[in-house]
């Protein structure tokens, strides 16, 4: 039996006791907000866009949920924190190319699943990986030509492949696909292995879910099975934060310690940063484009494509709506990443005479067309440049705004008939570090997934196959020069810009860890 | 009948021979702040019947000025971020906010009145059922509902006037059915039906002029809260679409950059202050004059 003190807490003592944390308090020399915060533990306190909605990583959709994922589960590799493009071993010891098609991996011993279902195991790569292809998923693709993984001993397997897959190293294993879950655990909790949603049955990395309040806050806690690298935090509190505005005024008012910020903020942060913060700026993988319907029978001449895409001037649009912090796109792929084209087949300034006679052409003066554009400010305003532009030339545009549930599905086939009405659309997609990643989202099969301008072309489908085998990079350049002309050659889409990433923290607080794209890696932030 | 009339009209002048319209004027003359309210409402009222020709420049033409621009001699309320002129869209948001709150109310005012008459005066289960359907469309959220409805018709005028109005109804209609139920038991009314009267001379000659007054009152006072909400909903990115004005969508682009500037947020914020202050003022001053057992020092 235990020996229990009676504590009773009066009002005296409570006094008493305050009077005296203040003055330690003081004697440290340390501001107050600082204090309470060291008090409560190494808190990280971060802003997501969009709160989490799906934590299966075989079945992912959204980077946010990857950010993630990336906590609670562990990969065989992942993208090294840093300004190059790099990556770095994770839960593997080693990991080799044997020939094209075979890479053998060798995992660390001794990293554990939650849940008291054991050591990460070859096993457990192998189930992780292959049910992406036998489930079906919709990310099966970030998988693309995997066979099987062959399993030699406990710790040691190997992935093989029908064919040589040069996106294997930059997207099926560090990212969201890449990671590992437990075979007994999944099959427990889903009877076949198939998409467990938002219920994890176990985690495998330095955190885990301690609640989930959600459009509220995601905290995660230290995995106490964790037995791999420790992670800085002992608690991250992940907020979901749509606006950026409001991120920033959550930033100001101390609730979050590192955030994104728009780039329409960056020059009033510059002159007027809150105390102890630093503003970095990355350069960022997103693209955004204008994207036409080209079945929808107001579109369905590629002259009137034309027209729309020679009289987009995009350093106009930019400056607007970004304040000149982004730089013209010239295709999907942002620079410095395999397929990047130097300049686009239009030039960004676009010619209205040349649009006028497109349209004549055409026959369609005096068009009636519809955007639709997500409920956000840069791409209200972006929206509303784009109808003066095309005003010049004859097209009377109707802008949509769409919120983000409603938005996200308008091209999509499984969701309703919309898709048939839908005429313009301003996009913007993420991407990880492999031109494939883009690409593979335009081919004939996607039309009506995450194709919404239901561009199809044999052409592109083949070098989109082809782009994945080839290890030479300015061959595989080529290909992905060759296969954004034949986008823009379709008319459908006018690429704009791949905005830029810059975010904010508190030095005081914490050191962030992110991918060069801007990207946090929150298992690797570390306090100060 | 006549001797009812008679009194009637004898009522609507005081001994000093001034007529009913002049005693209120003067009523409302002695409150300050029904005047007031009744400048401010003459002001918006004025500005966005006259908006076409009064707006300094085209509401929704870009960079005609520099982009966010503090108030200047060119541009008063400054710029926004496309550049146009603030003052312009302040002016043309309000004939919106104008549009949206006339057409609304109207029909709100009219289902309402017909439908609260009809519960009033028609049999039980008639009411109950009309309650029944009025309570459960007053039981839904205004903001959930508007989304809703935007969300499967998509947004613009149209839908913001219909959002407006089928939530306004069950509250017009309410007020009728319970005053046309306090009227009918009157020995007036009962008269009326012994001497043959059918049910349309009853409501039409009868109830209606008495209803109709409180109701306007009603109305009156609702005007801000249907620009609120119009604004509210452009606000959210689910009012009127862009470019066409409305103070809502004014205070959302502001918002948006109002680390940069926050002259559009002032712009957008100061109309929808005014106007519900007016509107509040001069409704309640009404209602004083109109119905003096409902002022608030009785």
């Amino acid at each position: 039996m235990t020996a229990r003190t009676r504590f009773t807490l009066d009002r005296r003592r409570f006094l008493q006791s305050a009077a005296a944390g203040t003055a330690g308090i003081v004697a440290s020399g340390l501001p107050l907000s600082q204090a309470i915060w060291a008090q409560e533990g190494k808190v990280l306190r971060v802003r997501s866009y969009a709160d989490i909605n799906k934590l299966d990583p075989g079945f992912y959709q959204n980077a946010y949920n990857v950010s993630v994922m990336n906590c609670i589960y562990s990969g065989l590799m992942n993208y090294k924190p840093g300004t190059d493009w790099a990556t770095e071993l994770q839960a593997a010891e080693s990991i080799e190319q044997i020939d094209p098609t075979h890479i053998r991996f060798k995992l660390k011993p001794g990293l554990m699943f939650t849940g008291g279902y054991g050591e990460i195991t070859a096993e457990d790569v192998k189930f992780s990986f292959e049910r992406v292809i036998l489930q079906d998923s919709p990310m099966k693709d970030d998988w693309g030509p995997l066979n099987r993984v062959e399993v030699e001993d406990t710790h040691t397997g190997v992935i093989v492949l029908d064919r040589p897959f040069v996106p294997l190293w930059n997207v099926s294993l560090p990212y969201g696909v890449g990671h590992i879950v437990s075979k007994e655990a999944v099959l427990e909790a889903t009877g076949d292995g198939g998409d467990f949603g938002m219920q994890p049955p176990m985690f495998s990395g330095p955190y885990v879910i301690a609640d989930w309040r959600p459009n509220e806050v995601l905290i995660l806690e230290r995995n106490p099975d964790w037995t791999g690298q420790k992670p800085g935090f002992d608690e991250i509190q992940i907020r979901p934060i749509e606006d950026p505005q409001t991120a920033e005024t959550a930033y100001r008012a101390g609730d979050i310690d590192f955030t994104h910020v728009s780039l329409s903020s960056l020059e009033q942060l510059n002159q007027r940063a809150p105390e102890n913060t630093v503003i970095e700026e990355r350069p960022s993988l997103y693209y955004v484009y204008l994207g036409m319907n080209m079945e929808h029978p107001k579109l369905q001449d590629i002259n009137v494509r034309k027209a729309i895409q020679w009289a987009v001037n995009i350093p106009q649009l930019l400056e607007v709506a970004y304040f000149g912090y982004a730089d013209v796109a010239t295709g999907m792929i942002a620079p410095g990443l395999v397929g990047h084209r130097d300049k686009a087949l239009i030039p960004p300034e676009g010619d209205l005479e040349k649009a006028r006679e497109f349209l004549a052409e055409a026959g369609a003066e005096g068009l009636q067309l519809r955007i639709d554009v997500l409920n956000q400010a840069k791409f209200t305003t972006m929206a509303q440049v784009i109808q003066a532009q095309l005003g010049q030339i004859g097209i009377d545009l109707q802008i949509d705004v769409q919120d983000a549930g409603s938005f996200w599905t308008i091209g999509m086939e499984t969701e309703g008939e919309r898709w048939k009405d839908m005429q313009l659309i301003l996009q913007r997609f993420s991407m990880v570090p492999d031109p494939f990643y883009a690409t593979t989202f335009f081919t004939c099969e996607q039309v009506g997934n995450w194709n919404w301008e239901r561009f199809c072309s044999e052409r592109f489908d083949a070098l989109n196959r082809e782009a994945t085998t080839v290890q030479d990079e300015e061959k595989r350049a080529q290909m992905y020069h060759e296969m954004q002309d034949l986008m823009e050659e379709s008319g459908a889409y006018r690429f704009l810009t791949h905005e830029g990433a810059p975010f904010i923290y508190r030095r005081t607080v914490l050191e962030p860890a992110t991918r060069p794209d801007g990207r946090a890696l929150y298992r690797y932030f570390q306090p100060v | 009948m006549v001797a009812t009339a008679e009194t009637t009209r004898s009522e609507q002048t005081d001994v000093r021979g001034d007529s009913a319209w002049v005693q209120h004027w003067k009523q409302l003359r002695s409150n300050p702040l029904g005047l007031f309210g009744l400048v401010l409402v003459v002001l918006m009222v004025g500005s966005a019947v006259l908006a076409d020709v009064i707006v300094p420049y085209d509401p929704t033409q870009i960079l005609v000025g520099p982009r966010l621009g503090p108030p200047s001699w060119e541009h008063p309320l400054g710029t926004d971020q496309l550049g146009r002129d603030t003052l312009s869209r302040v002016i043309m948001g309000g004939q919106v906010a104008m549009l949206v709150a006339v057409a609304a109310l109207s029909v709100a005012l009219s289902i309402g009145l017909l439908l609260g008459l009809i519960a009033g005066f028609g049999p039980r289960w008639l009411d109950n059922g009309l309650l029944l359907v009025l309570d459960s469309v007053r039981a839904f959220p205004v903001i959930i509902f508007a989304l809703a409805v935007i969300t499967l018709l998509g947004p613009s005028l149209t839908t913001v006037v219909l959002v407006v109005a089928i939530t306004s109804i069950p509250v017009y209609a309410r007020v009728v059915r319970t005053q046309t139920q306090s009227l009918s038991d009157n020995e007036y009314i009962l008269a009326e039906r012994a001497m043959g009267a059918g049910t349309p001379r009853i409501l039409g000659v009868h109830i209606l002029p008495n209803v109709i007054g409180p109701l306007l009152i009603l109305a009156s006072m609702d005007v801000p809260l249907v620009i609120a909400l119009e604004a509210g909903l452009s606000f959210l990115g689910m009012g009127v679409r862009p470019p066409t004005p409305s103070w809502g969508t004014i205070l959302n682009n502001g918002y948006n950059y109002i680390q940069n500037s926050p002259w559009p947020v002032i712009a957008g914020g100061i109309p929808i202050i005014l106007t519900t202050l007016g509107f509040t003022f001069l409704g309640e001053a009404l209602r004083d004059i109109f119905d003096p057992k409902l002022r608030r020092d009785v």
